[in-house]
């Protein structure tokens, strides 16, 4: 059974800019977007900045009025049926606004529960277990405002579980965590698919794509570019490699010679601090480090790798290469 | 039919706590800030405060057997700053605190979650009239021994009750408009000049003492020194009623603008611009 049902969902936003003469400025921020998610399914929803992941988002989450379009979760219509739907999700957005930060976490976790109709008898149980589920236990009856950024997402987390929602929506939800939060969080995620639960997940970070969905969508510029499991999605580049090229200040110039290179399929560039990191997809593999090397004429240069595509290596050719 | 009883039993229990909890936390989420003992002398020097400031002013303006006339006028007028400002506050910090899309996102009734935040202010509003009032009795022997004083508790009550009205609808305002102190702020002053605190209405020109009559507080001022030099209740119970109707009047106008309010932020995905 489907948990979620997408159909040719749009939505445009409309911005007024300027002061005296007022024009309207429209932003098709999800043009055309179909798809559904499996009961129990973990759903990735990957694309750069602006590609219309939050927006979609908002739309299951009862947030947002499509502009067109038929979005569905449980058989429930997100608009139609807002409140209904309501009780059966949960959702995130990634980063710290969104609580009383005058108001301790167990104080905030109290006052969402009895928004959600949670009984009084089974928060009092729950909200002990859910902040010892998200590594707050002890820390409960401290303010919001003396709490880190990552703490106040894991309050997030235990905020979304207060009503045992079967569905949930976590946009960004590991974004400005340490690596080791961010792993610990990942667990959180893997637990609640093994209860079964249906998500929808957006990020950044295409390691954490891979390991946890069973499939992903790639949107970009509101439409899906790709749907499979990261795996199909890897294949899809399996006839390329990547060169890794360590550089020190490397210019854009350059890098724009390098793709426009006859046998380049797409190239990326990764800041590391003093260093950037380009990664060259290209089928030659080996072959090619001599002509991007010339490219480079001359620069200095610390590693270059050859090696196997990632399931970043598969976005960054769906998504041409910006990011 | 017991089923169907004990569910709407259930919703309704539900609600009762929902409007408890949200008055409950949101006034912590206010006050949380002070320290009780800072809250408390706050609580007693604030209405100090404004009845030395405008009886002394007053008096020496109008004339000495006048006190009595701003002391009751500006005890019940402490009402407007936990009404207007307390009120308003409760309600635009889901602003700022980003909490919108949270609250607007569960199932929660919005009756409830609105009027909740309303709620401790009334109390508040309430006992700092009662504080003002004794200053007023201790250091300008205002006399209360022919006052029906259970009539003068429900007007205290009406009083609050309905600039918390007022100060619901703005604290929506506050939710569409970022100018939340500007607007606040006149609003407040209004209050004090036509409110009949420290001018006696018949002295206004006419078109102001009409638009005094759209205003909570005025009638509840005017009951308050009725009550005080001796009227009776059944002389101020018009008062009260109108007094209360007004204040409803405008909370429920807070309401419908506040989901008037959700609907147009969902429409133009405006719920966490700030
Ligand atoms: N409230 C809004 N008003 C006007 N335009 C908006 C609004 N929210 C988003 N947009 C625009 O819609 C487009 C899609 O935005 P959206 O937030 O859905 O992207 P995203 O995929 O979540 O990006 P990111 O990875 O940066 O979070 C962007 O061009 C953005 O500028
Ligand atoms: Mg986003």
């Amino acid at each position: 059974m489907n948990s979620i049902e997408v159909k040719n969902l749009k939505r445009i936003y409309r911005a007024t800019i300027g002061v005296i003469r007022r024009t309207v400025k429209e932003v098709i921020a999800v043009d055309d977007i179909s798809f559904e998610i499996k009961e129990g399914e973990l759903f990735g929803l990957l694309g750069p900045n602006g590609a219309g992941k939050t927006t979609t988002v908002k739309v299951l989450a009862t947030l947002l009025i499509p502009n067109a379009g038929e979005v569905k979760v449980n058989g429930l219509d997100v608009v139609k049926d807002a409140n209904e739907v309501r009780k059966h999700i949960g959702f995130i957005f990634g980063g710290e606004r969104g609580l009383y930060w005058r108001l301790s976490g167990v104080d905030n976790l109290r006052y969402f529960a009895s928004l959600y109709h949670v009984d009084p008898e089974v928060s009092k149980k729950r909200i002990p277990y859910l902040l010892e589920l998200v590594g707050l236990k002890g820390r409960g009856n401290e303010r919001v405002q003396g709490y880190s950024r990552g703490m106040k997402q894991r309050l997030h987390v235990a905020r979304t579980l207060l009503h045992d929602p079967d569905i949930l929506f976590l946009d960004e939800p590991t974004i400005g965590l340490d690596p080791v939060g961010a792993r610990e969080f990942r667990e959180v995620i893997r637990d609640l698919q093994s209860e079964k639960k249906t998500i929808l997940l957006t990020t950044h970070y295409m390691f954490e794509a891979d390991s946890l969905c069973d499939r992903v969508a790639v949107i970009d510029k509101g439409l899906i570019v790709a749907m499979d499991t990261p795996s199909a999605l890897k294949r899809h580049v399996s006839d390329l490699s990547v060169v890794e090229v360590e550089t020190f200040g490397v210019a854009p110039k350059v890098v724009d010679q390098i793709r426009e290179l006859s046998f380049v399929d797409a190239v990326s560039v990764r800041d590391q601090g003093q260093r950037q990191l380009i990664l060259v997809q290209t089928p030659l593999g080996a072959e090619a480090v001599p002509a991007v090397m010339s490219a480079l004429n001359g620069m200095r240069v610390g590693r270059v790798t050859v090696r196997e595509p990632t399931l970043e290596d598969a976005y960054v050719r769906l998504v041409g290469g910006k990011e | 039919m017991q089923v169907w009883k004990r569910c709407e039993m259930k919703i309704f229990a539900n609600n009762l706590r929902l409007f408890w909890q949200g008055t409950v936390l949101s006034y912590v989420a206010l006050f949380a800030w002070f320290r009780p003992v800072t809250y408390a002398a706050s609580k007693v020097l604030m209405p100090l405060a404004q009845i030395i400031f405008f009886t002394y002013l007053g008096s020496y303006a109008t004339g000495k057997d006048s006190v009595d006339f701003y002391v009751i006028g500006n005890a019940i007028q402490i009402t407007a700053v936990s009404g207007i400002f307390g009120v308003t506050f409760s309600i635009s910090g889901d602003r700022w605190n980003g909490t919108l899309p949270y609250l607007f996102g569960t199932p929660a009734n919005r009756m409830m979650m609105f009027f909740g935040r309303a709620f401790m202010h009334i109390i508040d509003g309430a006992l700092g009239v009662v504080i003002a009032l004794t200053w007023g009795a201790l250091l300008f022997g205002v006399d209360f021994s022919q006052t029906n004083l259970s009539a003068l508790g429900l007007t205290i009550l009406v009083t609050t009750i309905s600039t918390c009205g007022l100060g619901l609808l703005m604290g929506c305002l506050s939710l569409i408009t970022a100018n939340v102190m500007f607007v606040n702020n006149t609003v407040y002053f209004l209050l004090l000049i036509f409110s009949g605190a420290n001018v006696a209405l018949d002295t206004l020109p006419p078109w102001m003492q009409t638009f005094s009559q759209v205003l909570p507080l005025t009638r509840g001022i005017a009951s308050a020194r009725t009550l005080i030099s001796g009227g009776s209740f059944a002389e101020v119970a018009p008062l009260l009623i109108s007094e209360i109707g007004i204040g409803l009047l405008y909370g429920w106008l807070g309401y419908l603008l506040f989901k008037w309010f959700e609907i147009q932020a969902k429409r133009n995905g405006s719920l966490e611009t700030v």
